[in-house]
């Protein structure tokens, strides 16, 4: 192409293309090569001005809201001390083998969120120019709603922690030591709880709202909070050796239970009597209705405060997929997680007020009682107990569950039965009838039930619910009517008020019983209600570290009911030469097969233990009693 | 017949040209008489080697001149030369360079001497190439032949014992894997091909897949015949890398086409068969069910609920109907699958270009059925001189990764396979009533192996494409001086498509003869009711410039050279994810309407730098070697951002001082003594792989999102600190070496020891106490120091007896991470120093129980003194472990705790290799051995809990384990065994600590390949115009000698419940042809 006079002339050329080509690689140079922008950071002076970024930052601290058994991935703890065991996958068998919980259980410090609560508080305030004064005075109160609630999960768990209500923050100055702040005594983490709520309650906005807080979530928040301080106030001064603190970061003194209890009252009948919320009835078969309470959302006046869900924008959760019955799961994995215990099935009277004590043994001990069907045994029960477990013979999605462990197959040359058990889940017997049905019960088998029930509650029966690829976003429910009506009658009785029965009467009427089915109250009643209330609704542990029996109701010892988890199997009986008994049902009580160590409640489990690594960064922080 | 003619011809030709040549010399000399001394003539000759065979494109030329010429085909050349009097010099690569003197009239016939340990051999280095003698780092390199030997799919496997300073573990041998390597135990190290570094960032996805971005990974998949040598820098030599090298250095050159090269055409291919070298085998359906009775009995339960003594007997015989062994190791896995590669290339040149062409195509089916690894790459390199002084370059090459898996649900496919050899009964079939046409509602069916085939449960693809283009300029001054560009741009897209369907299962009902696909009661269905639907894309674009000053002088016996360049690097990730529920399992193509999660992601790294080198040496006696370069990395705070890393070489090649030459004359060639001393950086701190922009503040969006009154809000975090104290970890590196040559070149050697120190490890300063309560912490800082120990080596000898050649070479290297210092370490009381201080102590230490024996009775539990269980021995039964009481406190805690062991998954501190060959007239035998030890196997899960997952016994516990003779007698006698007694499910048992007994130092040896090759005599393939024929035979991974055969596990692996894909025995035949 071209000819060159010289070697010379091809060398400038040479040069001159290799300059341009090393022009070119550099020339689309960027300011500073190593100075790039995300694209997924918001910076400050994009937030606080920002209604819709403020409400991101409220979205982002409510999803930070401890459970201790929620429905994400903690809910297993259920196992470890609600009313059941662990049935499903087998690698998890420890939650039923606890030699005593340890004392960092149930622990809680999350600073980090306290932190960014003050954040925003104090940012609202110096930066949010362009919100309105009802803006700002209404996000103010949600974030101290949000604040308070905080406190509460930690006061209840740690018992007094430093009250940090404004950002703390550090010079580099190599001293933080300003920064260390003490515990707060209990009761003033529970009296800042309080007057946090008088002081918010009516800047509150959110009206309508089931998911932000309002005045009655607030309230609602007051109500549960001040009956926790009574209630601790008064039992742990009965006990032998109160749990508790020189400078009271444990222990709140006797004589301010009755305050608090009024506290409580109070603010449960606010609630009460605003006529903002009522009880759910819209089934009016009692049983359907109380599981439909949990599962609808839609026209549910019941629940004032939950943590919703929404499929369509995959935020799900697996509770469903994991705790449905066996025989029913969609899925090919999972299921049987959670599965109710016996002793929770027999804390639900019968209809006739009667205790609830299932009849499985004739009256001299000397032979089975016969069942025609199996769900005879539980007829005429508390119709909570079908909202929430599912027994033998009782319908869920539609379909009725089948639970049978095995045969017994009387043997006339030993007088006795023989107990034949499958191997195999929906395997037949050599009679050709069912042997143990496909949702077991099975002793060893993981993944369906070890005590013959599973759980209904927050159970979703929506289609493809329990499959990994559709998930389940059933609410789950912070506060409800149902329970402020116990909070009120739990609160009216330690008070001595008369009135306090009506308010069980109420949720009872609802359940199936009568009218004023109760006419006095006691102790043990009120403790029995919100056992069958709201069980699985991450109460069952506090309520018996608040009332201080606890350690007494989980001993750590095997001869123990209570501290045992019992199985109910049932077994079809084939006795030809007796057609009274041939083909009926019988029950057997027995210690769960793989539930192996009675659980073990430690006085020292009252407050868990503050990690090590927080006393160290911090040494005004004194150690909760027996760490 | 054709071929004498043919010979007789070219001899004719040769004739013709110089008889024309004579003439026109004659015709010349009446021309210029007066230049007698000048006299022309032709010289001719033909170069073989020491076998005879002929030789193609050695480069002949007259020494002090620039006129020359290379062979042709024959071995033969003819070079007109302007005197009589010379000297010819004869170069090839891999051989000796030879001069011979010009003997008028007569044949230049010589013989080549195969020379791989040359001084001269040119060595590949960080920016540039430096000649074996002048070299001052510790340096070693690989050359394509002995990459080649071994059948590896991925690069990195076809090193594995080959060169000193590499530990390498095979982790995880699925189709398509490599092997984990690390230069000298040091972490993960960079990559360079071609002179262009590539990403660090080696991450692999949930489906076990990479993410395709790093220099590993570019790597691992380069095509193994397009590589011409691999060069690891180990120490300060690495330097000149900077901020990344700290982990040394892979320098990885492609072939490139000779100046003045005949075309020639080679093709490899082979195809081979692959076997699990090792496996776990599980017990069979007699040995469950005793087991499972002997689990009851021991659990205080009645095992004749579970199984009859009828039954168990019908189980154990396994005649009866019904009562059939089902053995799932041979269900899920196949025997003799297939290997095959193929790869073309061809190379050249002309006096102004070179080229190199080549295409490759590997094909691996893996052991599970339906699951496929294959591969084409495609590689063109040229080079052409445009204008005098300026050559322009440009490398391209392509490839396409297809890794086709079966769509098991759960995320790893090849995860779930595995297990089912574990988790099924052997009880039960995998299909319903053995009827091929029903697959079985076994206990758990999302094992059940009979649905891992496309049709019934789907497919996963995963289709990597990627380019990587390198253009380059590059211009000589007279002077000594070169200017070179170079730019990269890679581009490469990853595409994976999934869609696992549902699928129907079946029990069969024996009283009516039918399928059923449902529960009977309940009517729920069988199988698998969850479809799934995923597509990802992933394109992550890298960019490279470069801009380099080369300059190279020898002035009389002082010889000079330098490198000075600037260069930056962008690597930009991008993916994008969506998720459907498919309405049915036909249409794979989605819509919105199905879909129900989107995911968009986005990375970057930047990096730039400032690179100088400077090397001296006097009579390439004295060595100097200076380098520096000042980086800097897009990670941190604008002020923390740049560092400098210089480092410093010095050589002595001691036998060119003239006392040494007298007195070892005849013994020693060559030795030379190294030392250097370098410093590098490594991004350390921000998490692997590093957090972006942790130096600004601000919100996260899109964190922690909620449903608030029935609306999805999308959540806004605040972020932590904002890290701006943070910087390089420095790594300072300590190396000194010998280099030696003995008995004419028979013996060579090469001896390192080293020392990296790493200063600056980030840490939280703990006596600034920040409380908890204010919410946040305060960001590391660089504060503790560790530093890696060890030396490495390698040994070769190579010698002829007779017309046998063999080489022989052993290489080793030992490397181990000692924590040195740490940020002013607090204890609170003597026993907690003794545990968890790492003050100066080797890292990883593995911490467990000793077991000292088992309880042989009752009796003994009885009377242990010791409280072995924590609960006074009530959970002891006869063959339960007894723990050492190290402490003598009658109890048996943490507190008895001691080091059994080294690090565990980590690769081995100690690995050696040891190769050869040996070769007589055409035949050649080679063989690759490697080995390792000081690395730690704890044994957990499925190999440690009887019935793991509810699933079957491992063979050695079913075999091999205490238990009562009589599983329905509870008084019956103990049998002793290896293994405690079992007890289902009761996984927290104190049997089951970590403890000497379930952990095993592992030691292993392995014959990683060998093989057999025949070059076909020239004179049969020259008929058929070839130049080159070899037929081979090799074996890989034939035999391993260690201590971990009685657990069926391949010793390499590291996943504590042995479910991973072990390494492959293949067998393998093929052929190299050229022409």
């Amino acid at each position: 192409m071209f000819h060159y006079k010289n070697s010379k002339m091809k060398n400038i050329v040479g040069i001159a293309t290799l300059f341009c080509m090393i022009a070119l690689l550099f020339s689309s140079c960027k300011k500073d090569w190593l100075e790039r922008t995300p694209k997924d950071i918001i910076l400050e002076e994009q937030v606080w001005n920002d209604p819709v970024m403020i409400t991101g930052l409220l979205a982002n601290y409510y999803d930070r809201f401890p459970t201790e058994t929620g429905l994400e991935g903690n809910f297993r703890n259920a196992a470890n001390y609600a009313d059941a065991m662990w049935s499903g996958y087998s690698g998890e068998d420890w939650r039923n083998n606890i030699i005593n919980y340890g004392f960092e259980s149930w622990r809680y410090w999350d600073y980090g969120l306290i932190r960014d609560i003050n954040l925003a508080l104090e940012s609202i305030e110096a930066y949010g120019e362009d919100l309105s004064d009802i803006e700002k005075a209404e996000f103010s109160a949600e974030l101290r709603f949000q604040r308070a609630f905080i406190y509460f999960e930690m006061v209840k768990r740690m018992g007094g922690v430093p009250l940090v209500t404004s950002q703390l923050i550090y010079d580099y100055s190599g001293d933080p030591s300003a920064l260390q702040l003490p515990r707060a005594k209990e009761s003033e983490i529970y009296d800042f709880i309080a007057s946090e709520v008088d002081a918010i309650k009516d800047q509150l906005g959110n009206s309508d709202s089931h998911t932000r807080a309002n005045k009655y979530t607030a309230l609602a928040l007051k109500s549960r909070a001040m009956l926790y301080a009574g209630s601790l106030a008064k039992y742990n001064n009965q006990m032998g050796n109160p749990v508790q603190t020189a400078n009271g970061e444990v222990g709140i003194p006797a004589s301010l239970a009755d305050d608090y209890y009024r506290k409580s009252l109070e603010a449960s009948l606010e609630i009460i009597n605003s006529g903002v919320y009522s009880l759910y009835q819209n089934n009016p078969e009692p049983g359907a209705n109380f599981q439909e309470l949990f599962l609808s959302k839609a026209d549910n006046p019941e629940v004032i405060f939950a943590k919703d869900f929404l499929s369509e924008k995959n935020k799900r959760h697996g509770f469903t997929y994991e705790n449905i019955v066996r025989s029913v799961r969609e899925d090919n994995l999972a299921s049987s997680g959670i599965t109710p215990g016996l002793g929770l099935v027999e804390s639900y009277e019968y209809l006739d007020g009667s205790n609830g004590k299932l009849k499985i043994r004739n009256s001299d001990n000397s032979d089975f009682i016969y069942y025609d069907d199996p769900a005879d045994l539980f007829a005429n029960k508390d119709g909570r107990l079908y909202g929430t477990v599912i027994y033998p013979g009782s319908t869920f999605k539609g379909l009725e569950i089948e639970i049978q462990a095995g045969v017994m197959v009387w043997n006339a040359s030993t007088n006795a039965y023989q107990t034949i058990e499958g191997s195999a889940l929906g395997s037949n017997h050599t009679d050709g009838d069912l042997l143990t049905s496909a949702a077991g019960p099975h002793r060893s088998i993981q993944e369906v039930s070890n005590t013959g029930f599973y759980l209904k509650k927050y159970v979703d029966i929506g289609a493809g619910t329990s499959t990994r690829g559709i998930l389940s976003d059933v609410w789950w429910v912070w506060f409800r009517l149902g329970e402020i009506y116990l909070n009120a009658a739990e609160a009216a009785f330690e008070l001595g008020q008369a009135n306090a029965v009506d308010y069980v009467n109420v949720l009872r009427e609802r359940a199936g019983f009568g009218s004023n089915s109760l006419s006095n109250l006691t102790l043990e009643r009120i403790r029995n209600e919100r056992r069958v209330e709201l069980a699985f609704e991450d109460h069952r542990l506090w309520d018996l570290k608040r009332w201080r029996t606890a350690h007494s109701v989980w001993n750590g010892n095997a001869s123990n009911e209570q501290a045992m988890i019992y199985a109910l199997y049932p077994y079809r009986v084939i006795r030809p030469s007796d057609p009274a008994r041939d083909g009926k049902y019988v029950f057997v009580k027995m210690q769960a097969p793989r539930f192996r160590a009675p659980r073990f409640f430690r006085v020292e489990n009252y407050y868990s233990s503050i990690a090590q690594e927080v006393r160290n960064n911090n040494p005004k922080i004194t150690p909760n009693p027996g760490h | 017949m054709d071929f004498f003619i043919e010979k007789m011809t070219t001899h004719r030709h040769l004739k013709k040209i110089g008889l024309f040549l004579s003439l026109f010399c004659c015709l010349l000399v009446p021309l210029y008489t007066s230049a007698q001394t000048n006299k022309q003539e032709i010289v001719t000759g033909k170069v073989t080697d020491v076998n005879g065979e002929p030789l193609t494109g050695v480069s002949v030329l007259l020494k002090n001149s620039q006129i020359g010429t290379s062979t042709d085909n024959d071995g033969n050349f003819s070079l007109l030369i302007p005197t009589r009097e010379g000297v010819l010099e004869f170069s090839y690569m891999g051989f000796q360079k030879q001069e011979q003197p010009v003997t008028s009239g007569e044949p230049a016939n010589i013989q080549m001497i195969a020379d791989q340990e040359a001084l001269s051999e040119v060595v590949v280095v960080g920016y540039g190439t430096q000649t074996k003698a002048s070299i001052t780092g510790a340096v070693s390199s690989i050359q394509s032949e002995d990459i080649v030997r071994t059948p590896a799919v991925s690069a990195t496997s076809a090193l594995v014992g080959k060169i000193p300073g590499i530990t390498s573990r095979t982790t995880d041998s699925r189709p398509g894997n490599g092997t984990n390597l690390q230069i000298r135990n040091l972490g993960a190290p960079l990559y360079v091909i071609d002179g262009v570094p590539y990403s660090m960032n080696d991450q692999t996805t949930a489906f076990g897949l990479n993410s395709g971005v790093s220099g590993q990974n570019m790597f691992n998949n380069l095509g193994i015949e397009d590589i011409e040598s691999i060069t690891v820098l180990k120490d300060a030599s690495a330097a000149v890398y900077g901020l990344r090298a700290s982990n040394g250095v892979v320098l990885v050159t492609t072939k490139k086409g000779r100046k003045n090269e005949q075309a020639s055409i080679n093709l490899t291919s082979y195809y081979g068969l692959q076997n699990f070298t090792r496996f776990p085998r599980v017990a069979n359906a007699g040995q469950y069910v005793r087991g499972l009775l002997e689990s009851v009995q021991n659990l205080g339960g009645d095992p004749s609920l579970l199984y009859s003594p009828e039954e168990l007997a019908n189980w154990e015989a396994g005649t009866e109907k019904g009562y059939k062994t089902y053995d799932y190791y041979d269900i899920v896995t196949r025997k003799n699958v297939p290997q095959a590669y193929i790869s073309l290339n061809t190379s050249g040149g002309t006096e102004r270009s070179n080229y190199y062409f080549a295409v490759s195509h590997v094909n691996q089916d893996a052991i599970l059925k339906d699951f496929n690894f294959n591969r084409t790459n495609l590689q063109a390199n040229l080079s052409t001189n445009i204008a005098n002084g300026l050559t322009l370059g440009a490398q391209v090459s392509g490839r396409i990764e297809d890794r086709h898996n079966v769509g098991v649900p759960g995320l790893d496919d090849y995860f779930n396979p595995l297990l089912s050899i574990f988790s099924m009964w052997p009880t039960e079939s995998p299909y319903a009533n053995d009827n091929p046409n029903y697959v079985h509602q076994t206990h758990n069916v999302n094992v059940n192996p009979a649905t891992y085939t496309d049709n019934i449960t789907g497919y996963v693809d995963e289709i990597t494409r990627a380019m990587n283009v390198n253009i380059n300029a590059q211009y000589d001054f007279n002077f000594g001086l070169t200017v070179k560009g170079l730019y990269s741009y890679n581009y490469t897209n990853q595409d994976f498509d999934g869609f696992e369907y549902t699928y129907k299962a079946y029990r069969y009902n024996e009283a009516t003869d039918t399928y059923e696909d449902r529960d009977p009661s309940s009517g729920a269905l069988y199988g698998n009711q969850n479809p799934w639907r995923e597509k990802h894309k992933r394109n992550v674009v890298s960019n490279f410039a470069q801009i380099q000053l080369n300059y190279e002088k020898q002035f009389g016996d002082h010889f000079i050279s330098g490198v000075a360049a600037y260069e930056r690097s962008e690597n930009e990730n991008s993916y994008l994810a969506i998720h459907s529920v498919p309405p049915n399992n036909y249409v794979p193509l989605m819509n919105f309407s199905t879909q129900d999660y989107l995911a968009d992601e986005w990375a970057i790294e930047a990096r730039a730098g400032y690179v100088g080198r400077i090397n001296y040496n006097y009579k390439q006696r004295y060595l100097v070697e200076l380098l520096g370069r000042y980086d800097g990395s897009f990670l941190y705070h604008g002020d923390q951002r740049w560092g400098f890393f210089p480092g410093v070489s010095l050589g002595w090649r001691l036998s060119d001082e003239s006392f040494m030459k007298n007195m070892t004359e005849g013994i020693l060639d060559d030795l030379k003594l190294r030392a250097s001393y370098g410093e590098t950086g490594s991004e350390l701190g921000l998490g692997d792989p590093p957090a972006m922009f942790s130096y600004i503040g601000g919100y996260n969006f899109n964190q922690g999102s909620a449903v608030l009154d029935g609306n999805y809000i999308i959540g806004l975090r605040p972020r932590g600190l904002p890290i701006t104290n943070l910087s390089w970890v420095t790594n300072k590196t300590l190396n000194f070496g010998i280099d030696f040559t003995l008995f004419e070149q028979k013996l060579t050697g090469q001896f390192d020891v080293f020392e990296r120190r790493r200063s600056g490890l980030p840490a939280p300063k703990y006596d600034v106490l920040l409380p908890a309560e204010v919410g946040y912490t305060l960001p590391v800082d660089n504060l503790n120091s560790d530093g890696t120990r060890g030396m490495d080596g390698a040994i070769g000898y190579t010698n002829r007896i007779g017309e046998l050649d063999y080489s022989i070479g052993v290489n080793a290297t030992i490397g181990r991470l000692r924590s040195l210092e740490t940020y002013k370490p607090r204890f609170g009381n003597a026993w907690e120093e003794y545990r968890y201080s790492v003050e100066d102590r080797w890292a990883n230490v593995n911490w467990g129980y000793e077991v000292v024996g088992q309880f042989q009775s009752q009796d003994e539990i009885d009377h242990h003194s010791v409280n072995n269980d924590g609960q006074g021995n009530r959970s002891q039964l006869p063959g339960d472990l007894i723990y050492k009481d190290v402490n003598g406190d009658g109890i048996i805690n943490d507190m008895d705790e001691r080091p059994i062991g080294y690090a565990q998954g980590a690769l081995p501190y100690f690995n050696y290799g040891i190769n050869g060959s040996f070769s007589i007239k055409r035949f050649t035998l080679s063989f690759d051995f490697s080995g390792g030890g000081m690395q730690s196997f704890f044994r957990n899960w499925e190999l440690k809990y009887p019935f793991q997952n509810n699933g079957n016994l491992i063979e050695y516990f079913a075999s091999d384990h205490w238990h009562r003779v009589d599983p329905y007698n509870p008084n019956s006698e103990w049998v002793a065994g290896t293994y405690p007694a079992f007890r289902k499910d009761v996984n927290n048992h104190n049997n089951f600590r970590k403890s000497s007994f379930w952990l095993t130092n592992v030691r292993y040896f392995r014959l990683r390949n060998l093989e057999l090759a025949y070059s076909l005599p020239t004179r049969i393939i020259e008929k058929v115009g070839l130049k080159n024929v070899r037929i081979f035979a090799n074996g890989t991974n034939l035999f391993s000698i260690d201590n971990v055969k009685d657990f069926g596990i391949d010793p390499e692996i590291s996943s504590e419940n042995g479910l991973i894909y072990p390494q492959q025995k293949l067998y393998n035949f093929g052929i190299n042809v050229s022409l």
